[in-house]
């Protein structure tokens, strides 16, 4: 079709009605004309008109002819169906507002958790050719480690011969394993602010191919020289936020430690970095790694392995090829270093070693880790809720149908195809489906705000771009677009399939057809009631999994703590530095001393913060390599403030210092798997580390409590706790035991810190409790939703109930007036209705059951002290779905029961 | 007297030519036309004229105007685009090519 057509057509369409109204015109001028001419032809008037008339032709169908020269008639007839469709909703508008709440809840449900999907584990790197990346390892390790094998964590200048000496990659980039968060400040501003500094190789946007907005990306150059580049290129978000969009921020600098920063760029506004959910605020070319505070010397270092590599495949080269190249490379690279300690084992675990290649298209992710599967369970529960939601719709609409028999009768007697009848039911449905699916998109916004906040746990927002977009306004569509085929397609067809005759009789349908309609409403609602029962069951799993888990004995006690961080970065002083260990301590004296505290104690793990961990060596026994201990290091009021129970030997003290022998206390289980069989522990030495240097010798002065240490499912750790001055750590985490009220305690605690030091920031102020259950997130939302949407099934099922019960009652009117009159009591009347929706709930669960036992395997793994369903969740369930199912039957019922015998005769 | 239909498809071809021999007509006109032409031989459905201008019109071979007629009234004036000039051409060629064949054969006695 050419444009220059397209656009006549197009123009046609808008003139609407007066397209009509001049072809009207110019039709009645021809007939008048000729009726004219043939009247001066000497005709009589009456015959004048009939033979011009007849000359010209039925003006409807030409009128018709006409019109459908433009091609528009199927638009039309659509608009007519539309409206038909929009007017038959309206007409029945509570049956319209339950169908469109349940589709609004069922799609919103749907785009809301496939939102998520699609960010975390859908969406493509928003990066050149993202499918050419290749990370080196196994995503999930960061941190520092010297171990040699390591894998995943690399030195930086391992990166560099790396990059120097492949054949495979176009580039490779190096990033700093972790995200850190430093206390910086915007010049020209007073206070200090937390900025999340991404330390990165110069190769870094090259190699993703990523270009600025806003002044230029980092480059090559700028990871030459230590500390010749003070630069950073900031994130469009923190550009936006922190700066207020600034258009003059590339005259802006950035305090970070003692060093000022310029500002040489932004970032593009999808850009977030490699990682999904931990968008960095800047970053710093790695050669400035000694600057940005925590100020790592390191970037000589050959086995200061603490980076991330990721590369770009050249055009051409597989996967394969460039995981052989990498590893050839790798042991060549790691043997080259002068300072490689290949000792025996340490020779074995190189030549185990292999790199793997991960592909990153979609980039890196903990917490797709984590809630991948929380999410597909989610996506499943919802599902299953549009499922039932469908069904009740279906059943509603068919309940309609029937009493629409008569109407679709008459149309298809005056010669509409049946065809045409099932179009504009379907638009109908389609209608109500797009409706819901508009209603849906809406509630699915609210829904994703809510679920971020649920997911981030704590106050801080996880920085997740979830929004609306192609992806998923093609998801919504399709899904609506199904959901409008599923429950009209069935009643469409049912419909339009009827003995004209028959229908026309009678326009209620005789009441030999109501059982002849039933079946079909019936498997629906029994389908319903097994998909509640799944949901059901689900629903009390994951919620007592999560008591469960609340339940754990952690070891510690969880109440009564205040905990917040400090960021003692700013300071500028090593840990090791004698004034750093005297200030750690005048804060724990002086804020123990406040009224209300009862202990404070800093902490380089609490709970779930990662850990410090290494291999060790105890005399006298002879331990495998494998067997890895986490060291804590603590104040002396450690124990007090957590109320960990020690079960022999002593606590830290002031005796114990930089100088004295070293001393450290060992966990329970520890104690007992560790260390020779009958000895005492306590006074007994281990080394940490593999080899016996005397400067790692410790010694045991006291056993306390397991504890739980990165979460509450793992089994009890082989953990040892070592006091600040003998190992000094730059703290972050202090711990305030106290009696009384939250606010007052945790305002005097800050001010107490700010009087040891005003310029150190506070940040993360909260409780233990808070800590401890924030890392029960995904099981707590997968809980709470799936405890919503097992609610919403069971409600949906109940109107589905009511709805086909209220339908039959009416069908059977007249034969439940008959029945009374002849005798039967209102009691037995109740219970023919009330037996009829306890059969099919029956039928359901036993459908149902298998379904729950064989769902309930494919969760297994996420519940805790549970093994599947079990009787207890299975008769909760069954009990109260018989009660809603039969409550949700009673109002028809009762209704049945006090039809008036006579009314109900004459009813027909 | 006996009136043939027009042979079909040709009804473009009909109204194409008599906008070129007489410049805008209105439908009424164009009815006439054909039968006078024809001396009363080719007799159109008059309505189906319409239809087939809207045709035309959605091909962009005429165009239309309101207009006033000799007796004063209103109506609706077809006039040919060039485009529609171009296709009266390759109507009328394409008509003379298979009528010229059609001619041939029947005249083999």
């Amino acid at each position: 079709m050419f444009p220059s057509e397209s656009l006549r057509r197009l123009r046609m369409l808008f003139r609407g009605s007066r397209f009509q109204e001049e072809l009207n015109e110019e039709m009645r001028l021809h007939r008048e004309l000729r009726e004219q001419e043939l009247l001066d032809l000497g005709q009589s008037p009456e015959s004048a008109r009939r033979e011009a008339n007849l000359r010209f032709g039925n003006v409807t169908s030409l009128g018709e002819t006409s019109y459908q020269s433009w091609g528009w008639s199927w638009l039309e007839s659509l608009f007519q169906d539309l409206r038909y469709g929009t007017r038959s909703m309206l007409r029945s508008p509570a049956l319209t507002i339950v169908a469109l709440l349940s589709l609004a809840l069922g799609i919103g449900a749907n785009t809301a958790i496939f939102s998520f999907i699609d960010t975390l584990m859908l969406r493509s790197l928003p990066v050149k050719d993202p499918s050419q990346l290749m990370f080196f390892g196994k995503e999930g390790e960061a941190g520092v480690t010297d171990r040699i094998g390591s894998t995943t964590l690399y030195s930086y200048p391992f990166f560099r011969e790396m990059q120097k000496r492949n054949g495979v990659f176009s580039d490779v980039a190096a990033i700093f394993s972790e995200l850190n968060t430093v206390h910086g400040t915007i010049q020209g501003q007073d206070s200090m602010q937390p900025m999340r500094v991404q330390l990165v190789s110069g190769s870094y946007f090259p190699t993703l191919g990523v270009q600025a907005v806003q002044g230029r990306v980092l480059s090559e150059a700028d990871d030459t020289i230590e500390g010749a580049h003070p630069i950073l290129v900031v994130s469009y978000a923190w550009w936006k936020r922190a700066l207020a969009s600034d258009p003059a921020a590339l005259n802006r600098k950035i305090t970070l430690g003692k060093t000022t920063f310029d500002i040489v760029g932004i970032a593009p506004p999808e850009f977030f970095g490699t990682s999904v959910g931990e968008a960095p605020d800047m970053w710093v070319p790695m050669s400035e790694m000694g600057f940005v505070p925590p100020a790592y010397d390191a970037r000589k270092d050959n086995f200061w392995e603490g980076m991330h590599l990721i590369g770009r495949l050249k055009p051409g080269v597989s996967q394969e090829q460039a995981t052989s190249n990498v590893n050839v490379l790798y042991q060549q690279i790691i043997r080259s270093f002068p300072d490689a300690d290949l000792d025996a084992r340490n020779a074995g675990y190189l030549n185990h070693a292999h790199v793997i290649l991960t592909p990153m298209a979609k980039g890196l992710s903990s917490l797709r880790h984590r809630f991948s599967e929380p999410l597909k369970i989610l996506m499943g529960i919802t599902t299953l809720v549009l499922l039932i939601a469908c069904a009740n719709i279906a059943n509603l609409l068919l309940a309609r149908s029937t009493a629409r028999a008569r109407e679709l009768a008459v149309r298809q007697a005056l010669g509409a195809g049946r065809l045409r009848i099932v179009r504009q039911l379907l638009t109908e449905s389609l209608v109500l489906a797009l409706t819901g699916g508009l209603l849906g998109i809406g509630l699915s916004r609210i829904a994703d705000r809510l679920l971020l906040r649920m997911i981030s746990g704590g106050s801080d927002l996880v920085p997740l771009e979830v929004s609306i977009n192609t992806n998923l306004l093609l998801f919504t569509f399709a899904v609506t677009v199904a959901t409008a085929i599923l429950f009209g397609i069935i009643p469409a067809f049912r419909s339009t399939r009827l003995e004209l005759t028959d229908a026309l009789k009678d326009g209620r349908g005789s009441s030999s057809k109501a059982s002849s309609r039933s079946p079909l409403g019936k498997i629906l609602i029994v389908s319903q009631i097994a998909l509640s029962l799944v949901l059901m069951v689900g629903a009390i799993l994951f919620i007592r999994s999560l008591v469960n888990l609340n339940n754990v004995d952690t070891g510690f006690n969880r109440e009564g703590v205040l905990r917040l961080d400090i960021d003692s970065d700013v300071i500028g002083l090593k840990s090791e530095d004698p004034r750093m260990i005297a200030m750690f301590q005048e804060i724990e004296q002086r804020v123990s001393a406040l009224p209300g505290v009862k202990a404070a104690s800093f902490a380089s793990f609490l709970f779930s913060q990662g850990s410090w961990n290494t291999g060790i060596r105890v005399v006298g026994q002879n331990l495998d390599d494998r067997v890895n201990i986490k060291h804590n290091v603590v104040g002396n009021e450690y124990f007090a403030a957590m109320q960990i129970p020690l079960l022999a030997g002593r606590t830290f003290g002031p005796q114990d210092t930089t100088t004295s022998h070293k001393v450290a206390v060992i966990s329970e289980r520890m104690a007992k798997d560790l260390f020779p069989s009958g000895v005492n522990p306590i006074g007994h030495h281990y080394y940490a580390g593999f080899d016996p240097k005397p400067d790692t010798e410790v010694e045991v002065i006291g056993i306390a409590k397991d504890v739980k240490f990165g979460d509450l499912q793992e089994s009890p750790q082989y953990i040892d706790y070592i006091p600040n001055p003998q190992h000094p750590w730059g703290y972050g985490t202090l711990a305030v035991r106290y009696n009384g009220d939250f606010d007052a305690t945790s305002r005097a605690v800050q001010q107490t810190i700010h009087s040891v030091n005003p310029r150190l920031p506070i940040s993360h102020v909260g409780t233990l409790d808070e800590q401890v259950s924030s890392t029960l997130t995904n099981q707590r939302v997968v809980a709470q939703l799936s405890a919503f949407f097992g609610l919403l099934a069971v409600f949906l099922s109940c109107i589905g109930i009511y709805g086909l019960m209220s339908y039959t009652v009416g069908k059977r009117t007249n034969e439940i007036g008959i029945r009374i009159a002849i005798g039967a009591s209102r009691a037995s009347v109740r219970w023919l209705v009330l037996r009829e929706i306890a059969l099919l709930t029956a039928i359901g669960i036993a459908v149902g059951i298998p379904i729950t036992i064989a769902g309930s395997r494919i969760v297994g793994t996420m519940l805790f002290g549970l093994r599947g369903a079990d009787v207890v969740s299975l008769l909760t369930s069954v009990v109260a779905l018989l009660a809603v199912a039969l409550l949700a039957a009673y109002l028809p019922a009762r209704r049945a029961a006090s039809v008036d015998p006579v009314v109900a005769l004459r009813y027909e | 007297m006996k009136r043939d239909e027009i042979p079909p498809g040709t009804l473009y071809l009909l109204i194409l030519k008599a906008l070129s021999l007489h410049g805008p007509l209105h439908g009424y006109e164009m009815a006439n036309f054909i039968q006078r032409t024809s001396d009363n031989v080719l007799q159109v459905e008059e309505g189906s004229l319409y239809p087939a201008l809207q045709r035309m019109l959605v091909k962009g071979w005429v165009t239309a105007e309101w207009g006033v007629t000799a007796g004063n009234r209103r109506a609706r004036y077809y006039r040919l685009t060039p485009a529609g000039r171009k296709q009266l051409d390759a109507e009328l060629s394409q008509f003379e090519r298979v009528f010229g064949a059609i001619h041939r054969i029947t005249q083999i006695a």
